[in-house]
């Protein structure tokens, strides 16, 4: 008969002597503790940046009101990321590399709803995420009900849709009036109550980022649904077993990544007054960052592990460091360099999550 | 009173197969296209028509052979584009400013693609990063990397040292492009090394079941280093085929390649879960994609069609590799 | 057992040499005094049957002989000489070769690259495929299978003759000795046939078999002696010739250690549920049972009887083929485990790591994570608070040794993680619980407490179907025993059966005639 025998739970017993400094404790919560680090390490960049800036060392100053500018680029990456969450997840190996093609896809309905049918924008705004959650759920069908690796459904969908975007007004962007008009979404304006001290802030932050961060807050850790989600991502037999609906909650995980790339169609379209078919497909696309943010956020590959206040923290960290690199360098290397950064930090997060795990941690 | 417990159906006697996939239903299917397209077109069989098929091919299906190591040990390499853009830039430099000859241009390439996919194969085997994560983080690193060497322009006026495997009548011989020579060459080699050699046999372990695999005395780490060693050595191969004729290389080179090269690897029967998988079946897969994206020119279609056929081939060649399997493992 | 089977095997082996002898072994496990002085004595050319329950000392016997574990005390010794202790490559050296239940083998390669996995003969530094190949062929001659099969993919073959090829691969390590360690434990039949036409066909060519078995009337058809060990010493060891089913299970159980059974009286009235010609090829067929509220029915039989799949059937995991399920009279579809739950039913896996724990997760996420509905506001705001009071409850309840609902659950023991799974099927109240293996690999004061939860569940009304392969856990919690054997229920005892009698109904043949066991 063979006892089990694990490590005592992890009780704070009267055992550990006094040894460990106070710096050393804290270290050990900040390389455990994934939000922790990253709002350290967030504190760090700005200071950093800001410091440089009084230096002389930036082409322009990196104060308040440049922080709040680039928030702009906060809202697609943290939303993708979010997106990425859910479904990474939910387990099984989940990942979405379809996300920029849902965009460039969802995209171009918007900008014919809007911009050639003269629909109103918020009809529009709606059918649109519609429209996303359909092309989510052909993911999710691939994925949870036929079984699917994920990579590879997503990785075919990532093909297909991008097709279909491109195909769908002769690989031309739409950029009529009612979508100029759409602009105005977009705009900085001025955060009320706080008024002229506070910076601008782009309305899509307060309009769509924030509202949705919310939603996918409380939908992941509130709501019995979240729970499900992490529960198959943890281990989807017990899951069968505890009598949660698998492949439903997988597919529903899928569907919502497409919603949320619907989101960020809309909000692109806007931003840049255009829908254009290849919206998700600039630089590596729009999966990579997405995927970047989610690992820097503490979500594991293997699923059941990742907590949104991580994402957000890491989206918004990846955001001002870039835009810190954009400030620092000249010309075309500000871009290149926010490539090394991205590369480095993905690859030193997931060091770190590998290194926690096997201390026996988890990754925060 | 017998209890009948096993009422399986007889079972045909399993047979020893040369060939395990679906490498079968790929030639079956090239050969119905091919044959479709030279009846519908008049240039799909032309001879330059099918070099520069062949030619373009080339390039996939020479990564496409270090990267069919790679998933079938259950791992994957998204870094392959810019591993081949820092490829480029280096060695175009080398041979338009340094004058260097092609044997020369050609180590530099090589040990080039091996360091960076010994990198890779340190991260993933040593670091224990999941291989998606890891080579996510390179596949930016080293675009840095190369935009940097690229210093902001195209690299122009690059000379036709590597015209032999080029894309033009100097890179032919008896009409078939060299390059492809040389990809079915080593694809020749690849195959057998990972059919008859023991440690290539030993990624097909790993792939299987790690656990086992070092419990039965596979040494994993070395195995692992090593898919992604040799892939970066055919990176290299493959940004020489892409310098080819020379004149320009772009700052953009590379990008979208390791896509195309997995879906060459999917199509072809690899499973992506590892295990599974031949370099016959790559080439076959490459030279499927590489014939659709040269039957839409042709028949005067939609060139994002293209794309739209890949992904539905990936999901067709997957979902037919899912049901097959799971027949077999009926018990 | 004294019928001579046709190929002879009750033969005595008492001519032969010895050449594996163990002599005065002791090992302790912390307070487990695991072995006791055991004496063992292996002969060439024979089949030596090692039988008793679980915690007897054979995976602990086992273990000193492959050099997996070094004896505290004793002496090993192989043709007289002495083997190195604790040393795994001494023993494989010695020719000492095991296999396990599950075969350890890649499917995607093949037989002939599965049996040199690793250690690859070579020549002048490159794999000597030729040489490889002659072994190999001579190998599957050795264990009976087709040398046709040498380059087929192992995951194509069926898994009685995978398993013949995990024979071969321990024979390429020129075995003179061979460890089997419950080999039919998932073959059928016919499977069996195979196995053993092998493990005699060894025999026959030299090499001595050490055969684990739990099913007793396997004995008489492959062995040609048997120990039985009983906690953790040797009552006996004689010729299989002289034994029968029933002393086996007597000596293995013991006379004195009748476990206790509970001071319960069997409730009367009308049953909850009814089960009728429940069947699920292959695994089991025309399976009727029924239990009343309040009454605990146990499912008793060997690994792969069957048990198990009858239980997670009826749960809508594997639902079944055929077959008619009542509840309180009426009949229900259970095809999917939100049907079971919907008529009252509640499951305990059997294995809590793969299909019982959120291991990263906390003791409330596991626990209300079957009842996420019912903890829920509109059915979709988790009320945290209940949920913590919940989990703050049973684990004061049951008694989970944990400093609060937030602790992560993979830092419990296997006892306290038991407990956690079991409070989720608590929660709601079922009205027929079924639970698979509780108390697996629990220490022995949490398996009391999982027993005392099991009563009081029982007490207040439910209806309860334990399967176990347990047996004094089964004497002890069970009203009535259905004792199941080759996918069907063969015989029911009630409480207070002797435990040589559900041992030998369960793991051998209960009549003795010249009939070939029936299973």
């Amino acid at each position: 008969m063979t006892v089990q025998t694990t490590s005592p739970e992890r009780a704070t017993g009267p055992d550990k002597p006094d040894r460990l400094s106070t710096w050393r404790r804290a270290l050990d919560l900040v390389l455990s503790e994934r939000v922790a680090l990253l709002s350290v390490l967030l504190v760090v960049v700005v200071g950093y940046f800001y410091l440089l800036g009084r230096q002389g060392y930036l082409v322009a100053p990196y104060d308040t009101d440049y922080l709040a500018s680039a928030l702009e680029t906060l809202v697609p990456l943290c939303l993708l990321a979010l997106a990425e969450l859910l479904v990474i997840v939910s387990g099984r190996g989940g990942i979405d590399l379809s996300v920029g093609s849902i965009v460039s896809l969802s995209g171009m309905a918007f900008g014919a709803m809007v911009g050639l049918w003269g629909w109103a924008v918020l009809p529009a705004l709606l059918v649109t995420v519609v429209v996303g959650a359909a092309l989510g759920a052909v993911n999710g069908l691939l994925v949870a009900y036929l079984g699917f690796p994920a990579l590879i459904a997503t990785l075919a969908t990532y093909y297909a849709f991008g097709s279909v975007a491109l195909l769908s007004h002769d690989n031309a962007p739409i950029s009529t009036g009612p979508i100029q008009d759409a602009h105005s979404l977009t705009q900085a304006v001025s955060v009320p109550l706080l008024g002229d001290g506070f910076p601008d802030l782009p309305l899509q932050v307060a309009t769509f980022l924030l509202p949705v961060a919310v939603v996918v807050y409380l939908v992941v850790n509130r709501t019995s649904y979240g729970r499900r989600l992490y529960a198959i991502g943890t281990n989807d037999i017990a899951a069968r077993f505890a009598n949660i609906e698998v492949r439903r909650s997988r597919f529903s995980a899928y569907v919502a990544s497409g919603v949320l790339s619907a989101v960020v169609a809309v909000v692109t379209v806007a931003q840049f007054a255009s829908a254009r078919p290849d919206a998700g497909s600039v630089g590596s696309g729009m999966a990579l960052p997405a995927i970047t943010i989610a690992v820097l956020g503490g979500v594991a590959i293997s699923g059941g592990i990742g907590r949104v206040a991580g994402v957000i923290i890491a989206a918004l960290l990846v955001v001002w460091l870039n835009a810190g690199i954009l400030l620092a360098f000249e010309g075309s290397d500000g871009s290149q360099f926010q490539l090394f950064a991205l590369g480095a930090l993905l690859v030193l997060s997931a060091l770190l999550n590998a290194y926690s795990v096997r201390r026996g941690r988890g990754t925060g | 009173m017998t209890a009948v417990t096993d009422v399986a159906p007889p079972r045909r006697r399993p047979v020893a197969r040369a060939v395990e996939g679906q490498e079968l239903a790929l030639v079956a299917v090239l050969a119905v296209l091919w044959v479709a397209l030279s009846l519908g077109t008049e240039t799909f069989l032309t001879s330059s028509n099918l070099s520069d098929l062949l030619y373009s091919v080339a390039p996939v299906a020479l990564v496409g052979i270090g990267m069919t190591a790679v998933i079938v040990t259950g791992g994957i390499d998204v870094s392959v584009g810019s591993g081949v853009a820092v490829v480029m830039v280096v060695v175009s430099k080398l041979i338009r400013d340094g004058g260097a000859s092609l044997p020369e241009a050609l180590l530099v390439a090589l040990l080039i693609g091996l360091a960076l996919g010994v990198v890779n194969g340190v991260l993933i085997a040593f670091g224990g990063i999941h291989p998606i994560i890891a080579t996510f983080g390179t596949l930016n690193l080293y675009r840095f990397l190369a935009l940097r060497l690229f210093e902001n322009k195209q690299v122009t006026g690059v000379p036709d040292t590597f015209a032999g495997v080029g894309g033009g009548g100097a890179g032919e011989t008896i009409g078939v492009p060299n390059a492809w020579w040389m990809t079915i060459v080593l694809a020749g080699l690849m195959w057998a090394y990972m059919r008859y050699w023991a440690t290539g046999r030993h990624w097909y372990a790993l792939g299987n079941d790690p656990a086992a695999a070092r419990l039965a005395g596979i040494q994993v780490r070395r195995r692992l280093v090593a898919a992604y060693a040799l892939t970066g050595l055919f990176v290299g191969l493959a940004g020489c085929v892409l310098i080819g004729s020379g004149g320009l290389v772009q700052q953009n080179a590379g990008t979208g390649l390791e896509l195309q090269v997995i879906a060459a690897v999917v199509i072809g029967g690899t499973s992506i879960l590892g295990g599974r998988g031949t370099v016959l079946g790559t080439l076959l897969g490459a030279l499927l994609v590489g014939t659709v994206t040269s039957a839409i020119t042709l028949l005067g279609w939609r060139s994002e069609l293209t794309e739209l056929f890949i992904g539905l081939f990936i999901l067709v060649a997957v979902g037919v590799d899912l049901v097959r399997e799971r027949r077999r493992r009926a018990r | 057992m004294t019928t001579t089977h046709p190929e002879g095997t009750a033969r005595s082996s008492s001519g032969q040499p010895a050449i594996l002898r163990l002599t005065a072994v002791e090992k302790r496990y912390g307070g487990v005094h695991a072995l006791r002085g055991v004496d063992f004595e292996l002969r060439t050319g024979e089949v030596h049957g090692v039988v008793g329950e679980n915690g007897a000392g054979k995976s602990t016997l086992i273990k000193i002989i492959a050099g997996a574990e070094a004896a505290d005390h004793g002496s090993i010794e192989i043709d007289g000489q002495p083997l190195a202790a604790g040393s795994t490559t001494s023993a494989l050296g010695a020719g000492i070769a095991t296999v396990y239940q599950e075969p350890q083998l890649f499917g995607e390669l093949t037989v002939a690259e599965n049996v040199f996995i690793g250690r690859e003969l070579r020549r002048s530094g490159v794999v000597d495929r030729r040489a490889q190949r002659d072994r190999v062929l001579e190998l599957l001659h050795r264990v009976g299978l087709d040398q046709g099969l040498v380059d087929v993919r192992v995951a194509d073959l069926p898994v009685a003759e995978q398993q013949l090829v995990s024979i071969a691969k321990a024979l390429s390590h020129d075995a003179r000795i061979l460890i089997l360690d419950e080999p039919s434990a998932i073959l059928t039949d016919r499977e069996i046939e195979t196995m053993f036409a092998a493990v005699r066909s060894l025999r026959d060519s030299g090499v001595a078999v050490i055969y684990i078995s739990h099913r007793l009337d396997e004995l008489a058809q492959i062995t040609n002696r048997v120990t039985v060990l009983r906690d953790g010493s040797v009552v006996a060891s004689r010729d299989t010739a002289t034994l029968s089913v029933r002393e086996v299970a007597e000596l293995m159980v013991g006379h004195a250690l009748e476990s206790g059974t509970a001071d319960r009286t069997a409730p009367e009235g009308e049953p909850v549920l009814q089960v009728e010609r429940l069947t699920r090829q292959p695994k089991f067929y025309d399976v009727d049972l029924s239990i009343r509220p309040g009454e605990i029915v146990a499912l008793y039989g060997l690994i792969g009887s069957g048990a198990g799949d009858v239980v997670r059937a009826l749960f809508g995991i594997d639902p079944a083929d055929s077959g008619v399920v009542r509840i309180a009279g009426k009949e229900v579809s259970l095809r999917s485990p939100a049907d079971a739950v919907g008529h009252g039913i509640s499951m305990l896996p059997a294995n809590r790591k793969v299909q019982g724990v959120f291991g990263t997760k906390s003791i409330a996420f596991n626990i209300s994570s079957g009842h996420l509905k019912m903890l829920s506001r509109w059915g979709i705001w988790v009320d945290r608070r209940r949920e913590r009071d919940i989990a703050g409850d049973f684990i004061k309840q049951i008694r989970i040794k944990a400093p609060g609902p937030a602790t992560r659950v993979d830092n419990l023991s296997g006892g306290n993680q038991q407990k956690v799974v079991l409070a989720r099927q608590l929660v709601e109240r079922p009205h027929i619980m079924l639970l698979e293996e509780p108390t697996q690999g629990v220490d022995v004061g949490a398996k009391d407490e999982i027993h005392r939860i099991i009563f009081e569940l029982a007490d207040a009304g439910a209806a309860v179907l334990v399967v176990s392969a347990d047996l004094p856990e089964v004497q002890q919690l069970a009203d009535r025993v259905l004792v199941v054997r080759g996918g069907t229920v063969t015989s029911e005892f009630h409480r207070g059966a002797r435990a040589a009698e559900l041992l030998a109904a369960a793991a051998g043949d209960a009549e003795p005639t010249g009939e070939r066991s029936g299973r």
